[in-house]
């Protein structure tokens, strides 16, 4: 567990605090997102959990254990470490910038280069091909994946992600962050990401932290901060189609009705969505094949059914009662 | 007939010339030999100490900029001044003397600049995010410095250490009028007794030697420099 209390920076050169009485906690197996506009210390927030940057005051505790009188390069040895410019070695090979963590740690060769092995093909590389090439051979997004890969190097139980995908084309993007999703499900550490896309954050977090002028604004599931945003500054951050991000982080499972009768009547029904897939998906489906219900099918069996009315009560339900801005 | 006789002759005349040359060389190889080992233990014994010297002078000002634009100002200065007058300075000052120790202190001076400057320079190009990943990951200073800035900085650094050999070869001829016997004497003598051969002979040889150690210096670096530095 991380926590994080009255954390504060305050820059010699600048009147106001980048980061301000900043607290909060981060459970275990998280994945917590620090969203927030461009300068309101995100990035502060979490270079001070590796001390890339020294708090002016507060505190940070990992599993209780004071972060600030630790030494600072075996601390940062036990958390991976990715930015958005990846900062690879351009000297060293894929294999040796991902074996340095490990080397670092005095591993024996032997377990270091089955651990580069196994981990170029987690994230998706052929280590054979991959490995003994040079940084600048490799394209944006085979770089971010080595760039991963050499943080989860030594399996650490905590990574810090500043703008992991930030620097690759939004479809690289999106599978990066399914893949990275994939390889969270497996491992469960607890990750700090840092984004200013509203979206990815949604997407990526368990839990999101709104930062604005370095304060916390908002700390809270997806679903919370879409569903009940804490004033103008979030309801402004998510934007106007808040209803439809809530579309897209429902499952379809979670919403459907599981009415035998209807079910029974929509036999041979053209519009059908995977149970797993976001209730989005199934708007997509009624939008283009003009209908009003949607079976929801796992496998190939009917198990439920969507209907627009739902949808709507779904939207409206979680989030109508603020028409106010 | 005029014209072509005249080129023909013209070029024998040249012909003559370089044939003068190689004899003047055969005929005083021994001398030469002892003036080309001379000049080449100069040139080596400057840059070994100018490596030492200068190459951790660049690598510490990198740590502070006030410092370095000090240390560069002075190298600057240093390699100002005219090189004879340099040695004309250290010999009178005691223990100095005339002959290799002026030579050798003032050759290290004027590999102060090119050396000082390519390795601050080449420090300070090593990208910021590559050395915020290193930190980020855990290395210490010294292995920031020796696994990621030194590497990186090769190019740069192997840059200044071609043009301080290719100075010190040619500045070192110099020496010869503070009674180091070296190349430059051929130069020197030729000059005095305007024997042309002479002189092209020595400018000719301390060319080569220049040529030679900065072609092996280009083999060292393509040896040293990591392959993913090379586009």
């Amino acid at each position: 567990m991380i926590e994080l209390e009255g954390l504060t920076k305050h820059y010699p050169n600048s009147k106001k605090p980048a980061v301000d009485d900043f607290s909060l906690k981060m459970a275990e197996g998280e994945t917590c997102v620090f969203v927030g506009p461009s300068g309101c210390g995100k990035t502060t927030i979490l270079r001070m959990i590796n001390r890339l940057v020294e708090p002016t005051s507060g505190s940070i505790r990992i599993d209780g254990k004071d972060v600030l009188s630790a030494d600072q390069d075996q601390l940062r040895r036990n958390m991976g470490y990715v930015i958005q410019q990846i900062g690879l070695l351009p000297h060293r090979t894929v294999r040796d910038n991902v074996a340095l963590v490990p080397r670092l740690l005095g591993w024996a060769e032997e377990r270091t280069l089955k651990r580069v092995q196994e981990l170029l093909g987690l994230v998706g590389l052929d280590p054979e091909e991959t490995g003994g090439k040079y940084p600048h051979q490799l394209s944006g997004g085979q770089m971010q994946r080595v760039g991963v890969a050499r943080a989860m190097a030594a399996d650490p139980p905590i990574m810090l992600m500043d703008e992991p995908f930030g620097a690759v084309d939004p479809i690289v993007r999106s599978r990066l962050q399914d893949e990275f999703l994939q390889i969270q499900h497996s491992f469960n550490k607890t990750i700090c990401f840092v984004t200013h896309d509203i979206d990815e954050a949604m997407k990526m977090g368990d839990k999101v932290a709104i930062i604005n002028e370095g304060k916390l604004v908002q700390h809270g599931t997806p679903m919370e901060v879409l569903s009940q945003p804490a004033g103008p500054f979030v309801r402004n951050l998510l934007g106007e189609d808040r209803g439809v991000k809530l579309l897209d982080l429902t499952k379809c499972q979670d919403l459907m009705r599981r009415d035998e009768g209807l079910l029974q009547k929509l036999q041979g029904n053209p519009c059908t969505i995977g149970a797993l897939q976001p209730v989005k998906a199934a708007l997509e489906v009624m939008l283009r094949k003009d209908c009003d219900t949607v079976t929801v099918l796992r496998g190939d069996r009917a198990v439920g059914a969507l209907t627009w009315q739902e949808i709507k009560g779904h939207i409206h339900g979680l989030s109508g009662e603020d028409h106010e801005l | 007939m005029g014209s072509a006789g005249g080129f023909l002759a013209y070029m024998e005349g040249i012909g003559e010339f370089w044939r003068g040359i190689l004899t003047f060389i055969m005929e005083n190889r021994q001398r030469i030999m002892e003036y080309t080992l001379n000049h080449f233990s100069l040139v080596l014994t400057v840059l070994a100490l100018s490596l030492a010297l200068w190459v951790s002078v660049g690598i510490l000002i990198s740590r502070n900029d006030k410092t370095a634009n000090a240390v560069m100002g002075i190298s600057n200065i240093l390699f100002c001044i005219p090189s004879i007058s340099l040695f004309g300075l250290f010999i009178t000052i005691p223990y100095l003397g005339l002959g290799r120790r002026s030579a050798a202190l003032a050759l290290l001076l004027y590999a102060m600049m090119p050396l000082v400057r390519n390795v601050y320079k080449g420090i300070k190009s090593v990208d910021r995010y590559v050395l915020e990943s290193g930190r980020g990951m855990g290395m210490s200073a010294a292995q920031i410095l020796f696994h990621i800035q030194i590497p990186l900085a090769w190019p740069v650094v192997f840059a200044g250490i071609r043009v301080t050999v290719v100075l010190i070869t040619g500045i070192a001829t110099v020496a010869t009028f503070i009674g180091e016997r070296n190349l430059g004497r051929l130069i020197h003598h030729g000059l005095t007794r305007s024997n042309s051969q002479m002189i092209v002979a020595g400018a000719l040889l301390v060319s080569l030697m220049a040529l030679l150690l900065d072609f092996l210096m280009g083999l060292v670096e393509k040896k040293i420099t990591s392959p993913g530095l090379r586009e």
